[in-house]
């Protein structure tokens, strides 16, 4: 190395007074412990430099030295301790180097981990609360489902007893009606004890049927209601048992009938009555 | 000064090897008003200078066993000591790049007016100084040493390549050395 033309270049200045990149910093450093002219270069340089700071003296505030005093004197007590700077407490931890900056990055990395603990947090609510809520959600619909299903059976129920109420009130007019004729069929013979009514109208030629105590057909036979009139027998039509036996049945219309009977007959009624499938009969009064 | 003693530079550092408090004392005594000079001259703010002071001596006391002689004397590692401490308040207190330039600025009122304010022990020497420098080898010189600036920094300041920054800081040290040695 020209070590003369090293220490022209204006190198030892530029490092004495700091402008050097760390890198290029080590390298005079090196060079120092290599050449003594380099050494002794830099020495001079550093001692210009010193006088020109010693123009800038200044007496610092009074107060600093009784402080620092005090400090030194206590260092080896817990409290002496505390008055010293956080990074020359004991570990001794002393860095001469700038170094701005550095201290905050752990604490950031804190803030996020803080933040993953507090989402993993309010993830884990979130999933109990929708568990929570799905089970609710289920039961309550069950709820409603029932709640639907006996709301339309509350209705049924209803309409039910509605057209049985119509029924009945439409069947009590027909009892208070004074037009109206009550016929009892009762049966002879083998069918004694037996009955039926006609409930009969003249003027209006309705006829109502209450089967009451007829025994139930077997499924292919049903029950006919014939009318004699002027000594033959007229059709009235066949009626429902079952259920319906209660209840008073219309038939065919009448304008005019001296005896009504009751006999059976295959499903459906026949042209003609069947003689002996008499059930019961009965006159009609006056 | 408290001792009429004087040590020496090599009793100096074995005192303060030894925990010797009145050794501290004569140190504070000699030196602080130098790194007190530098510390303000950094940070432009008596009070910042004041803890950087105490910080740095604190830092003399309690790392002299960091300190090796054969990198340098114990004033030079002093003085980088209180120039670390006191750029990096400086940077702490979020001065920028502007910042610094602002401060350079300001300086040169002081150096032509108001030297009194700061109660220099050798501001006539310092004025006489001051006044044959011219600009550019003040901001080499100070803005370099006092504020932390980069090569880059200084390039950019200066207007000059980069290049040649190095040539102009030895041509700024070679002529700092000639007005000293006229003082």
């Amino acid at each position: 190395m020209d070590v003369q033309r090293y220490i022209s270049s204006g190198i030892i200045e530029s490092y004495v007074v700091g402008l050097l990149p760390t890198q290029e910093a080590r390298e005079v450093e090196q060079a120092i412990g290599l050449y003594p002219e380099v050494k002794a270069a830099v020495e001079a340089c550093r001692q210009d430099m010193e006088r020109y700071v010693q123009l800038h003296a200044i007496t610092p505030p009074k107060g600093i030295r009784k402080r620092l005093m005090e400090v030194i004197e206590n260092e080896d007590s817990p409290e002496g301790e505390t008055l010293l700077p956080e990074e020359l407490r004991d570990p001794v931890l002393e860095e001469d180097a700038p170094s701005a900056g550095f201290k905050l990055s752990i604490p950031r990395e804190r803030i996020w981990q803080y933040a993953l603990v507090l989402a993993v947090v309010l993830l884990i609510i979130s999933l109990v609360m929708n568990v929570r809520y799905a089970n609710r959600h289920k039961a309550l619909k069950q709820q409603h489902e029932e709640l639907i299903s006996t709301h339309n059976k509350a209705t049924a129920d209803h309409q039910s007893l509605q057209s049985k109420l119509q029924h009945t009130e439409q069947e009590l007019l027909l009892l208070k009606d004074p037009a109206f004729k009550w016929i009892r069929l009762s049966g002879n013979s083998k069918h004694a004890g037996q009955f039926a009514t006609i409930c009969w109208n003249p003027q209006s030629k309705e006829v109502y049927l209450l089967a009451q105590s007829l025994p139930e057909p077997a499924a292919d036979q049903q029950y006919q209601l014939w009318a004699m009139v002027n000594g033959k027998p007229v059709d009235a039509g066949v009626f429902e048992m079952g259920p319906q036996r209660t209840a008073l049945q219309k038939m065919k219309d009448l304008a005019a009938a001296q005896v009504f009977f009751i006999t059976l007959e295959k499903k459906g009624g026949n042209a003609s009555p069947t003689p002996d499938q008499l059930f019961v009969s009965g006159k009609v009064n006056g | 000064m408290e001792s009429d003693y004087t040590y020496t530079e090599a009793e100096l550092i074995q005192g303060l090897k030894a925990r010797n408090q009145r050794v501290f004392g004569y140190l504070y005594d000699h030196y602080s008003p130098a790194l007190y000079g530098v510390a303000l001259k950094i940070l432009n703010d008596e009070n910042a200078a004041g803890d950087t002071l105490q910080e740095v001596f604190l830092k003399i006391w309690r790392n002299i066993d960091r300190y090796n002689e054969e990198k340098g004397r114990l004033f030079t590692w002093m003085l980088n000591i209180t120039r670390n401490t006191a750029i990096d308040m400086l940077r702490s207190k979020a001065h920028r790049f502007e910042q610094k330039i602002q401060d350079v600025g300001d300086d040169v009122h002081l150096y032509t007016g108001h030297l009194a304010v700061y109660q220099s022990t050798d501001h006539l020497g310092l004025s006489k100084v001051l006044e044959k420098l011219n600009k550019e080898q003040r901001i080499i010189i100070d803005l370099s040493y006092y504020k932390g600036c980069t090569q880059e920094e200084i390039s950019t300041i200066l207007n000059i390549p980069l290049g040649t920054v190095k040539t102009r800081t030895r041509l700024a040290m070679i002529k700092l050395r000639n007005l000293l040695k006229t003082l």
